[in-house]
């Protein structure tokens, strides 16, 4: 009895393995288009980068767009400061020299006085 | 799907988990990451028709065995880029995944209750041969369901697959000594769910 119940088990395990069941078109193209979205969605991030033009390297090397937010505020920045000159800022030399500074940007000096002697 | 806890460095004791000298699907699985299209399309011609193969043996459903050769694949599709060559085989990596969704499914199976499932459709004497080893291959898939999932992937890996115990090993992450306790387990708890069965099995004139 043991030994045929065991017979009959092995045979199930052979006709088991026996089977070779082929895929049909449908599931091969489920599968083929499960690749191409991944595939898609991995190159989504890169292609504009490689295929665009140049600026967009640039903008790469900058960083890329939430470096040129950092960028742009500096530069209003700046811009407003050299503009508005705030009280604060003069307040703020005033504190480092210890006294006004002034600076002269003409030329007091005769510059062919450089060339005597 | 992965059981990280279970990995023991036994893997590199087995030949199958070895580092191939040329693992050509895992080449293929680097082309398709780097963009390669065609490399998708051999490594889908080459893989599913295994796939559907290992899932049809142990759910014994087409559509069940067709869902999880596609959920195979695409997992397969999401790990190409960061697969790594010659630390594990295409092969086993798909044995593994595709045994852990089949126990997935059986266990939901198990869930319905035996009885009710592994009825044959028509036991009258006028069935077909064809329908009579679908049933069989039913019963068979069903006691399987019926087994704890490690066990139910062991003793499949082995007699459905016909697999060797150190390649079972590798599939599984657990050492050999272990496979064969629980395809012993295993084959015993599956003789004895199928005992009583022989009628429905069509070997009861035997």
């Amino acid at each position: 009895m043991a030994m045929t119940e065991r017979d009959d088990l092995e045979n199930l395990f052979s006709e088991a393995r026996a089977l070779r069941p082929e895929p049909g078109d449908d599931l091969m193209a489920r599968i083929l288009a499960d690749a191409e979205a991944v595939a898609a969605e991995r190159e989504r991030p890169v292609r504009p980068v490689s295929a665009g033009p140049g600026w967009r390297n640039w903008l790469r090397t900058l960083g890329g767009w939430p470096a040129v937010g950092g960028l742009v505020a500096s530069t209003v920045a700046g811009l407003w400061i050299g503009v508005a000159q705030p009280a604060a800022l003069s307040d703020i030399a005033a504190s480092v020299w210890g006294e006004q500074v002034s600076v002269n940007l003409g030329v007091d000096v005769d510059p062919l006085s450089l060339l005597e002697g | 799907m992965s059981h990280p806890a279970r990995a023991m460095p036994l893997m590199d004791e087995t030949p199958f988990a070895s580092p191939a000298p040329l693992d050509a699907e895992g080449a293929l699985l680097l082309a398709y990451a780097n963009g390669d299209r065609e490399a998708a399309r051999e490594l889908t011609v080459s893989l599913a028709p295994r796939v559907l193969g290992q899932a049809t043996r142990m759910l014994s459903d087409r559509a069940e065995a067709e869902d999880v050769t596609q959920e195979v694949m695409l997992r397969l599709w999401h790990v190409a880029p960061d697969w790594r060559q010659g630390e594990a085989r295409v092969a086993t990596w798909l044995y593994r995944v595709t045994s852990n969704l089949c126990t997935d499914r059986l266990r939901r199976r198990r869930g319905v209750g035996l009885d009710d499932v592994a009825e044959p459709p028509d036991p009258t004497p006028s069935v077909t041969d064809r329908m009579q080893g679908e049933a069989r291959m039913r019963a068979l898939s069903d006691a399987l369901a019926a087994l704890p999932d490690r066990q139910a992937q062991a003793v499949a890996l082995r007699h459905l697959e016909g697999l060797s115990n150190p390649e079972i090993a590798a599939i599984m992450e657990i050492g050999v000594e272990a496979v064969e306790s629980l395809t012993a387990r295993g084959k015993r708890a599956l003789a004895a769910t199928l005992r009583g069965r022989k009628e429905e099995l069509g070997y009861g004139d035997d």
